[in-house]
């Protein structure tokens, strides 16, 4: 039985993504929701640029987008109740480059939780998801006395409703 | 000759200027490159926009890992005899403190460095260097020269 529906869950993504200034000033926006899975998308911008040459992303923009698109896909797991969760370890593998003039999505879910732990893996992609360019392993630390859950709407609605 | 020697010989501040021309994310980044002695300091200077938990305020973790990744780039153009621009093949974050809107410090180790791939680790800390709040490890692809 999930913890929360999907447009509970869209509703929270959205007001997690939009807590994050730098994520804000980057426009970072949330995709979708799907299930488990939480998709954010990149928009190009020359500033992210790695090699003006190629006009391709910088790495760096890359783990900015999937550090933020796997920390907030913690909320999304239907196993665990959602709960603030600080980063403990995050791994890129550069599978490819975000070419000039694209933007870039990255979609991440929770694929095992544990007391303490969530273990997240995420892909990032421009044209489709077949084709990622970036894959995306990390840890988070459950902080149980840090707990969202009054975000959900009760009988008398919330935020959320 | 050590490594940090022919550190110091190939480094000069303009070719430095020129390598972060080349890179607008670093100039983004506001990122600065000194030499101490034998070693380059890397800043990632305090700046409101790389806030990522306002609450704290803490640094954007992201923010944080791709100044490292282009600190270690930056210490393997400098190193080496016709510089380059890396390919990045793998990066990998420990985060061990929050990074506090302060001024950030990196510096790299490079681990191998072999024909084609070079493993470097980073270490990036605020207060004090043997606090650090991050570490990393990574691997970059050097192209040959043609």
């Amino acid at each position: 039985m999930p913890v929360l529906s999907s447009s509970q869950k869209y509703n929270l993504v959205t007001i997690m993504n939009n807590h994050i200034p730098h994520g804000k000033l980057l426009g970072i926006e949330v995709d979708s929701v799907d299930g488990e899975e939480l998709t954010l998308k990149l928009p190009y911008q020359a500033a992210l640029v790695g090699d003006s040459d190629s006009g391709t992303l910088h790495g760096g923009a890359l783990t900015v987008l999937l550090d933020q698109t796997l920390g907030i896909a913690t909320v999304c797991s239907d196993t665990t109740e959602p709960c603030f969760s600080p980063t403990l370890d995050l791994r890129v593998d550069h599978l490819g480059v975000a070419p000039a003039g694209m933007d870039v999505f990255a979609c991440a879910k929770v694929y095992k939780s544990t007391r303490k732990i969530l273990f997240v893996e995420g892909f990032a992609y421009c044209e489709s998801k077949d084709k990622p360019i970036a894959r995306a392993t990390g840890s988070w630390v459950r902080v149980g006395d840090v707990d969202l859950s009054w975000l959900v709407p009760g009988d008398q609605g919330g935020v959320l409703t | 000759m050590t490594q940090a020697n022919n550190i110091q010989n190939a480094f000069s501040p303009a070719t430095l200027k020129l390598w972060l021309q080349k890179i607008p994310y670093a100039v983004f980044l506001g990122m600065k490159a000194e030499l101490h002695k034998t070693d380059f300091l890397f800043t990632l200077p305090k700046d409101e926009r790389f806030i990522g938990n306002p609450s704290l305020p803490a640094l954007h973790g992201g923010v944080v890992g791709a100044f490292m990744e282009q600190a270690a780039a930056l210490q393997l153009i400098v190193s080496m005899d016709e510089p380059r621009l890396p390919k990045i093949i793998n990066f990998s974050l420990d985060y061990l403190r929050p990074a506090r809107l302060h001024d950030t410090y990196a510096k790299c180790v490079l681990n191998r460095q072999g024909r084609f791939i070079t493993n470097i680790t980073v270490t990036a800390w605020q207060e004090q260097l043997d606090q650090p709040n991050a570490i990393a490890r990574a691997h970059f692809f050097t192209p040959q020269p043609t």
